[in-house]
């Protein structure tokens, strides 16, 4: 298949439809017709009609449509690629529009994406030797092997000795590290849409051999930038990844440590307001309405009644571990037996009655084996039957 | 039951670790900022022409009328003021400093907003609102507002 600009004809009307942009061409009804000369050319007739797109490949000249485009291959991919100066090309005549010229530049940029070459597996391993920086490896002396299944894949090995780099189109027994990934992950890796550490912990790439050398090898080479691409000077932004770990200190008091030590005998207490009676749970040492310190306790629950409900499904990093926990989880509203009506106490449910539950049913306690006093001793709630 | 608040018998001291993973995006303006600061070793600000204020550390919109900044950038003096100070007098790991040290609300010449940052060189107790302190910037970068590694008298 011939390629300008290490682009087919051909890969510029099979993405159309991939780059067509419904909401663009809400209003518009034409048809265009291409007649592409030359090695890799063709015939193509588009209709793009209110938000619909159709592509046909035609067996002749194209004819009768609401403009005709006509150009050779090389030239018709330099201008989608914008290698070569559109309005050059049109008045130096090696393009020729018959029909309605405006349609093109009024509909096209609206109707399509631009036209992004489609880049290949193997032309980022084979451009690997170019790409080599001799000045960052100095005694380095690695074997990267490249293991790339489904479509473009391939198998490679990547030398870097003597501040030298060579590619050989097999793979080593005797690599420091292999790389195995579908060959798209590895594109995608190359071009910045996906970040290194992301397809590691997701699993989408396998390294086998030292991780090390793996992190270590991108900066043996300069980026790679696809041919027919213009590679953007972006400016430099920062970010910055850290996982702070803060000590933590809490001193209970009295009231919340006798509801620490309640939790040991299977028990709730409440604070209760000498002023308006209400209940808080966990106790507090001030009622906040009536500004008063409460110093009664009373026993709550420990069965108690739903009053609304969280069901979780994406969950934010646990402060303690860092871990996200599992989904969907759920946190539970319910006023415990005894409780002010208005004093809603939260907690989770267990997982298993996530589909049943509902506000107003009757929930129980589950208790750890052990308890020592502590959050930990109250595991969650579950629907009393 | 009464617990007066006196009554120490159930009270207990827990402790625990809280680790927060965290990414923190600096931004155009914010990139532009550090960037400065790692590379030039410049203190740059931004004015809003309509309020006639320069706000250092930079930032994208004007508090009191909102108009963009991000094109009116100025290079200010690394030189400055203590408008108000503190000493740490705690360890922590995730503190710059071992206890005890200066975290003072610095403003330096041309900046109408001051911002906190470390002075070094004095004695905790010598320090004093008004004093005229330097910057002196990081041998390593850290990508950081630590590019600027601390104040310290002139």
């Amino acid at each position: 298949m011939a390629q300008y600009f290490g682009t087919a004809v051909e890969d510029i009307f099979n993405t159309m439809e991939e780059r067509f942009l419904p909401e663009g061409t809400v209003d518009v009804d034409v048809t265009i017709g291409y007649n592409i000369s030359g090695e890799g050319g063709g015939h193509w007739k588009v209709t793009i009609k209110e938000g619909t797109l159709k592509t046909e490949d035609m067996d002749g000249e194209v004819t009768d449509c609401t403009a005709v485009l006509n150009a050779n291959a090389e030239t018709f991919v330099g201008v989608t690629l914008g290698k070569i100066d559109a309005g050059e090309a049109f008045s130096s005549g090696s393009i020729k529009v018959d029909g309605d010229l405006t349609v093109l530049i009024a509909v096209l940029p609206k109707a399509f994406r631009p036209f992004k070459p489609v880049v290949k597996a193997s032309s980022i391993v084979e451009s690997v030797e170019e790409r080599f920086r001799p000045e960052k490896a100095e005694g380095v002396d690695i074997k990267i092997g490249y293991d790339l299944s489904g479509d473009g894949g391939g198998q490679w090995t990547v030398v870097v000795k003597d501040q030298t780099c060579a590619l050989k189109d097999v793979l080593d027994d005797d690599c420091t590290v292999v790389m195995r990934m579908e060959a798209q992950v590895f594109v995608d890796l190359n071009q910045g849409k996906l970040d290194g550490a992301t397809a590691f912990t997701s699993g989408q790439v396998k390294i086998d051999g030292d991780i090390g050398a793996a992190g270590k090898s991108s900066s043996l080479f300069e980026k790679y930038v696809a041919e027919g691409a213009v590679e953007e000077q972006g400016e430099e932004l920062i970010s910055l990844k850290c996982v702070p770990s803060i000590n933590q200190r809490y001193a209970t008091g009295p009231l919340m440590g006798t509801w620490f030590n309640g939790l040991k005998e299977k028990k709730f207490y409440a604070a209760k307001c000498p002023e308006c009676g209400r209940t808080l749970v966990p106790p507090r040492e001030i009622c906040a309405q009536c500004r008063v310190r409460c110093n009664e306790l009373v026993e709550v629950g420990p069965d108690a009644m739903v009053t609304l409900i969280d069901v979780v499904y994406y969950a934010s990093p646990d402060p303690l571990t860092g871990k996200i926990r599992e989904t969907p989880y759920t946190a539970l509203f319910m006023v415990l037996d005894g409780a002010s009506r208005d004093e809603s106490f939260a907690h989770d449910l267990n997982p298993r009655d996530i589909d049943r539950i509902k506000p107003g049913m009757k929930v129980r306690p589950v208790w750890s084996e052990k308890r020592t006093g502590s959050y930990k001793d109250l595991l969650y709630f579950e629907i009393a039957d | 039951m009464e617990i007066s608040y006196e009554n120490t018998k159930n009270c207990k001291v827990m402790t625990g670790k809280m680790a927060l993973p965290n990414q923190y995006f600096a931004g155009r303006v914010g990139s532009k900022f550090i960037i400065a600061l790692r590379d030039e070793n410049k203190i740059l600000g931004v004015r809003c022409e309509k309020c006639d204020k320069v706000f250092v550390p930079p930032r994208e919109y004007c508090e009191k009328c909102l108009s963009k900044l991000d094109e009116s950038w100025v290079e200010l003096s690394n030189e400055g003021v203590v408008m108000n100070y503190t000493v740490v007098n705690y360890n922590d790991k995730h503190l710059p400093r071992r206890a005890p040290y200066i975290l003072a609300l610095i403003k330096v010449d041309g900046a109408d907003t001051p911002f906190p940052h470390i002075v070094e060189g004095i004695d905790v107790g010598d320090v004093k609102v008004g004093m005229k302190v330097k910057a002196v910037f990081a041998g390593e970068t850290t990508n950081t507002i630590r590019d600027l590694d601390h104040f310290e008298p002139v």
